[in-house]
């Protein structure tokens, strides 16, 4: 049973300040377009938007299915009543992160660190073996511009506050 | 005709020939290609976009002033790097508040972001500024005879008032029109318009799922055609649809279909080496590069 005496009504002021979820009318429209819905558990962006305009935070916290979003869009595409729902799955992560530090993204990290979320630079066999010898000018081989790459991104403050997770 | 090119991190790091084949075809149908020195991650959205609006923006604004700098725009295969692309530009362009903070923050490095260079999607400059004629003429070993089927990345259609460039998304054509450009039929099918379901969490989190929802397009290309190939342009459904198989062929049935991106096909029909262009696979691709021999 939902109480809803206890939901936070003003939450979505907090995922959605432009408020474009409020004119959801429970179409579905986004849920049988959404790949991610075949998923086990589903993702059902419908009713991840109606907990959000019911304000039922702590079902929201512990939402693991707004990180399967395969991000196509096509409830974006479709959506009749402009709610953006991939705009909401992006506005909901964002939201659970800063609220739970443990979600933030640890492939976040791994940019900072290194710029890419895959050994770009690591890779000069397989490279070589299709005739690509050049070293490519990746970040990590330009140390002064990485270190303005980092200070640029230390200044925001859900960065700045987690620092140990993106300093080595 | 000059581009910065975006390679993003998979290309690069996994499928290097792809990059092999986009470095040998574009140049020689006019396309000039400039290497873009400290990129990053374009941010995928599972990074930043997923932790905080001001840090997306400003790896956006990181990127994209490359090219600006650069004075030129901004050429993209992997869907997800376009799609991020795009939309970091469209946020940036119309909110001045988040173009004037990423401006603070990218002040350092001595660029700016201005929104002067476009990103724009491999398929697009081969459609709208190389031109199918100029594609026809440089083909070499035309892939008459072979049947191809498309598979249209999904960040290339949706939404389409952010990375569109053709006439509509629900019924797209382009690739098509490529690859018949090269001398192949392109065949149809019902599952056509399906994602591939290879980004983001969904596969990781439910690969069953995830797997049986590619097999439902598989098994339609198999039903519904007599196709010899897939034909793909984006980095991430060329790597799960290909290696995808492998995983449903364990189950028992066998799925070998190869998969190509379209500049890897052109190369080949260009006459470039097979060895460098179209070597990185899981499906052997044997079939087709001996049919172009
Ligand atoms: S498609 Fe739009 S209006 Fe329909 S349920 Fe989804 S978010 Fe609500
Ligand atoms: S963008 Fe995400 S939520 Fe929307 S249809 Fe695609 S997978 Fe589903």
């Amino acid at each position: 049973m939902i109480d809803l005496d206890v939901a936070q009504r003003n939450l979505w002021q907090d995922i959605d300040p432009h408020g474009n979820l409020l004119y959801c009318f429970s179409c579905s429209t986004c849920v049988v377009g959404c790949p991610a819905s075949n998923a086990i558990p589903p993702l059902l962006i419908r009713n991840l938007v109606r907990s959000v305009t019911l304000g039922l935070e702590d079902d929201l916290l512990d939402n693991d299915t707004p990180w399967t979003c395969v991000t196509c869009s096509r409830c974006e595409e479709m959506c009749p009543m402009g709610v953006d729902p991939f705009e909401i799955v992006l506005a909901l992560r964002r939201w659970q992160c800063r609220n739970d530090e443990t979600r933030i993204p640890m492939a976040a990290a791994e940019i900072y660190k290194r710029g890419y979320t895959q050994p770009v630079d690591k890779a000069q066999e397989v490279r070589a073996s299709v005739g690509l010898t050049e070293p490519l000018p990746t970040i990590n081989r330009l140390p002064e511009l990485h270190q303005q790459f980092k200070d640029m991104l230390m200044q925001v403050e859900i960065i700045h506050n987690a620092d140990y997770m993106f300093e080595d | 005709m000059a581009y910065g090119l975006f390679l993003g991190c998979n290309m690069p790091a996994i499928r290097p020939d792809v990059e092999k084949a986009i470095r040998l075809t574009m140049p020689a149908l006019g396309v000039e290609l400039l290497d873009m020195e400290g990129y990053v991650c374009c941010p995928a959205f599972g990074t930043f976009p997923s932790l905080d609006e001001e840090a997306h923006l400003a790896v956006s604004a990181w990127n994209l002033s490359i090219g600006e700098k650069k004075g030129v725009d901004i050429l993209v295969e992997c869907g997800s790097c376009y799609r991020s692309l795009r939309s970091g530009k469209r946020c940036l362009d119309q909110h001045e508040a988040h173009r004037k903070r990423a401006n603070e923050l990218l002040a350092k490095t001595g660029r700016s972001y201005e929104g002067k260079a476009t990103p724009r999607h491999i398929s697009d400059v081969l459609l709208h500024e190389v031109g199918l004629s100029t594609i026809r003429a440089a083909v070499k070993k035309p892939l008459g005879g072979l049947r191809a089927v498309v598979q249209y990345p999904c960040h290339t259609l949706f939404p389409h008032k952010t990375v569109g460039f053709e006439e509509s998304s629900v019924r797209p054509h382009g690739l098509a029109d490529l690859v018949e450009a090269l001398g192949a039929s392109v065949e149809h099918f019902s599952a056509e318009y399906q994602c591939c379901g290879g980004a983001g969490g969904f596969h990781g989190s439910s690969k069953a799922e995830a797997n049986a929802f590619a097999k439902t397009k598989l098994d339609a290309i198999i039903a519904e055609t007599r196709a010899d190939l897939i034909v793909v342009s984006c980095i991430t459904c060329l790597m799960h649809l290909d290696n995808v198989q492998k995983e449903l062929s364990r189950d028992g049935a066998s799925y070998a279909i190869p998969v190509f991106d379209y500049n890897q096909l052109l190369a080949l029909c260009m006459g470039f080496d097979a060895q460098q262009v179209a070597s990185l696979c899981t499906v052997p691709r044997q079939a087709i590069v001996n049919a172009l021999r």
